[in-house]
């Protein structure tokens, strides 16, 4: 059986080894802890049709600068690792093709966050603002007309949050406001509100009503428009809020102040 | 042991995007979508509508001191020049409002995910409210 | 590190932080052994958090190697129970479609019997009404208990758990070399990729947990480990096109799994040998064989939208010729007590493995280094629930 992809019909391979579609100049930030500042070093790297900003990094560490610090895992957009900013754009690098970038491309990391070392940035800022109830499986909507097998109610699958920050780092108002508990946090608040799978939803209401919580947020988006992963974090505070509005709307008659 | 890990934990710099200190680093359009560009609109438009409000005020307190320094000020405000301001002006009010009006209706949960298009709708409304109102205002000139 | 060498309470240094180095950095720590770990970069960014994901039923080996498929069962049964919520657990399909994966039918479903493997006969319509995206040309199925885990986020739950015990876990910190006196290994030279710096970590023992860079390290204390790095590759498709993980039932091939993850479906996987795992092509024609074979199972493979193609080199122990003289535990993995086979003081090498068999690897990894160490205390991994995989970032 033969198949023709579309994306297959270049004969080179994919890879760094490949037949070079020209150099690519790589501007890298660097950072060792102890530094006064950061700075930036260039190399140029030979890249192929279908190579990925993770794979230029890879060689240039490999080949040139061994003490090049990366973070990766996946190499799938699943483990939400590899998150940098490319020519100032939040990205995965494990799935941004050179190709698709530039001729020149700075690399750096995301923002918001504190650099640990060159591209690795310390993700407890990130995590800690998730709330304690963090559950990573949903039911699945996919094929949801198909039978399920014996035992099994119904089908999981994995959240899609992938927990790499890219939201966090494109927030303006993470810049400012430090306290604002930021959009994977608050898109995840609503998805436990959506399927709470036994969790308490009257703490998660209240944590997320608070001034810095989802009404920090000012509908800009950049969050849901960074997400690698279609997670869609401010229509989700966006939802959150008006389920917040609608119960204190439907109260306020009682005459009791909810939170 | 939780020395070593503390130790690993400390923080290094922290990137912020956009050109520019904290307070006015959001000023910076590259590499922002629309959303944020219209955030952008907002903030502009709202402070320039703060500054006019103000100087409507100061213009209104004139009247205090009599006919004379209000007719002073009609000329100044039936100038070719002046009358731009207005369309300016009236500008700011339709971006501010027709975008209010997005944000409110995206922000309370209504329609969080048209937020793009409500932008254009708002666009073409408030292009052509003002291209109208411009030309009347202007052609009166 | 703060006691006397040779005295308790003793001091491991583990190298590498994937599957393996984390679960035996857990079970060491949980036996009151002081442990630290370094790895190079990321936890799991070697071989771990590379593999598709998928939650062996052992199935796949119930035929040529029921060891192994008895191992994988076992594990399976154990890790959904100390990592809740950490699995995607739709179960499998093992899937006929030629005349010839029929011949292997009745060979496999006894197998998975005689295995202790929970094993479902499905009939073609059956098979499709809970898969309704497979080759509509199938001709039976086989439904065993396969899952879909995380490869990153199920192990870091044993570094996070370790961590909470007291585990010395420490990232982008590679070692250049092991500190290696008259035949006895006391330590590492190590750079700290944060600071920059160079320094020295010593250990009363030091465990080689590097996967398929196993030889590398080996070679550093002057011995041979008979590991070739295996690369294969795999696809992610854009879309869920099944929601239980789907094999293709014959002897092991290229492309015959799709495991579902998230809202993405992976096809894998190919195979060949490597010298050296720091950098691994993505063959182009391996990545079309996994559009031809993964559509074998399912057709809706080749309209889905590509989202990536990557190798990950399984490490893959080779025969020594003869007499196997490390601690053979299983077939499909290997602990090697350094001083038994080479003479060698302080080191012990564990490798080979499945990510399925992660707990289970590092329990005898750990029984060899408690041994050694003369640390009387039983295994705990097998009833103590893990920490969420958060905490290895906030605790």
């Amino acid at each position: 059986m033969s198949v023709t992809i579309d994306a297959l019909t270049e004969a080179d391979t994919a890879g760094t080894t490949a037949p070079p579609a020209g150099p690519r100049r790589f501007r890298v930030f660097r950072y060792k802890r102890g530094d006064e500042r950061p700075h930036y070093e260039t190399f140029e790297v030979p890249v192929g049709h279908r190579t990925t900003v993770f794979e230029a990094l890879r060689w240039i560490q490999v080949h040139r600068d061994r003490t090049l610090a990366l973070r990766h895992s996946c190499l799938h957009a699943s483990c939400g690792t590899c998150g940098v900013r490319v020519n100032g754009k939040e990205a995965l690098a494990c799935v941004t093709m050179v190709h698709d970038v530039g001729r020149e491309i700075t690399v750096e990391p995301i923002a918001n966050v504190p650099v640990l070392t060159d591209l690795v940035v310390d993700m407890r800022e990130v995590f800690e603002r998730f709330p304690d109830d963090h559950p990573i499986v949903r039911g699945s909507e996919f094929l949801d007309d198909a039978d399920t097998p014996d035992g099994i109610a119904s089908y999981e699958r994995y959240e899609d949050c992938i927990e790499c920050g890219l939201c966090v780092s494109a927030c303006p108002v993470v810049v400012t406001a430090e306290r604002y508990v930021g959009p994977a946090a608050l898109a995840w608040g609503e998805r436990v509100l959506e399927e709470p799978r036994g969790a308490e939803v009257a703490n998660l209401l209240s944590w997320a009503n608070a001034p810095d919580g989802v009404w920090r947020c000012h509908a800009i988006f950049e969050c849901t428009a960074a997400c690698p992963s279609g997670v869609n974090p401010a229509a989700r505070i966006m939802s959150l809020r008006g389920t917040l509005l609608g119960r204190r709307l439907r109260k306020q008659p009682r005459g009791s102040d909810p939170t | 042991m939780s020395d070593a890990i503390d130790e690993r934990r400390s923080r290094g710099p922290v990137q912020r995007k956009g050109l520019g200190p904290r307070p006015v680093a959001w000023l910076d359009p590259r590499g922002r979508t629309l959303g944020h560009l219209a955030f952008v609109g907002n903030r502009i438009t709202g402070l320039g509508l703060v500054f006019y409000l103000y100087l409507h005020l100061a213009v209104l307190s004139l009247l205090l001191r009599g006919g004379e320094a209000w007719n002073d000020f009609l000329e100044l405000a039936t100038t070719t020049v002046f009358l731009l301001l207005d369309v300016l002006l009236l500008f700011g009010l339709l971006y501010h409002g027709l975008n209010g009006l997005r944000v409110t209706l995206v922000g309370t949960g209504y329609v969080p995910n048209r937020q793009k298009a409500l932008w254009w709708v708002g666009a073409v409304i408030g292009t052509l409210a003002l291209a109208l109102s411009a030309f009347r205002i202007l052609g009166e000139s | 590190m703060t006691s006397a060498p040779g005295t308790p309470p003793f001091h491991v240094l583990i190298v590498g932080g994937g599957g393996t180095g984390g679960a035996l950095a857990h079970d060491l720590t949980l036996r009151g052994v002081q442990v630290t770990l370094v790895e190079r970069g990321e936890f799991t960014s070697g071989t771990t958090g590379r593999h598709h994901g998928l939650l062996h039923s052992g199935a796949r080996y119930a035929v040529g190697d029921a060891e192994s498929a008895i191992e994988c069962i076992e594990e399976n049964t154990i890790l959904r129970q100390i990592c809740p919520g950490s699995f995607e657990e739709n179960d499998g399909l093992f899937v006929a479609i030629t005349d010839e994966d029929m011949e292997y039918y009745d060979d496999f479903v006894k197998a998975c019997a005689d295995c202790g493997i929970p094993a479902q006969e499905l009939t073609r319509e059956q098979a499709l009404a809970l898969e309704p995206n497979l080759n509509p040309s199938l001709k039976a199925a086989v439904r065993v208990p396969d899952a879909t885990m995380d490869a990153m986020r199920m192990p870091l739950r044993f570094f996070a758990t370790a961590r909470r015990n007291g585990a010395d876990l420490r990232n982008y910190v590679e070692v250049l070399d092991l500190v290696v006196n008259d035949r006895v290994v006391s330590g590492a030279v190590v750079r700290d990729h944060v600071t920059g710096k160079v320094g020295e970590i010593s250990a009363d023992v030091v465990v080689n947990a590097t996967g398929p860079w196993s030889e590398k390290v080996a070679a550093m204390a002057g011995v041979d480990v008979p590991i070739r790095p295996s690369p294969g590759v795999m696809l992610a498709l854009r879309g869920r096109l099944c929601n239980m993980v789907v094999n293709r039932m014959h002897r092991s091939g290229d492309g015959d799994i799709v495991v579902p993850q998230r809202a993405l479906s992976i096809v894998g996987t190919s195979s060949w040998t490597v010298d050296d795992p720091e950098e691994l092509d993505v063959p182009e024609d391996h990545v079309q064989r996994m559009y031809e074979e993964g559509a074998k199972l399912i057709p809706a493979v080749t309209r889905a939208e590509f989202r990536s193609a990557w190798s990950a080199a399984r490490p893959l122990i080779g025969s020594r010729g003869d007499a196997d003289a490390g601690r053979e535990l299983s077939r499909t993995f290997k602990t090697y007590d350094h001083a038994e086979t080479d003479g060698v003081e302080g080191f012990v090498t564990i490798t080979g493995g499945k990510a399925t068999t992660l707990r289970g690897m590092a329990e005898l990894c750990a029984d060899v280094v408690c041994h050694k160490l003369g640390v009387e205390a039983e295994c705990r991994t097998r009833e103590t629930v893990l920490a969420p995989h958060t905490e290895v970032y906030a605790a």
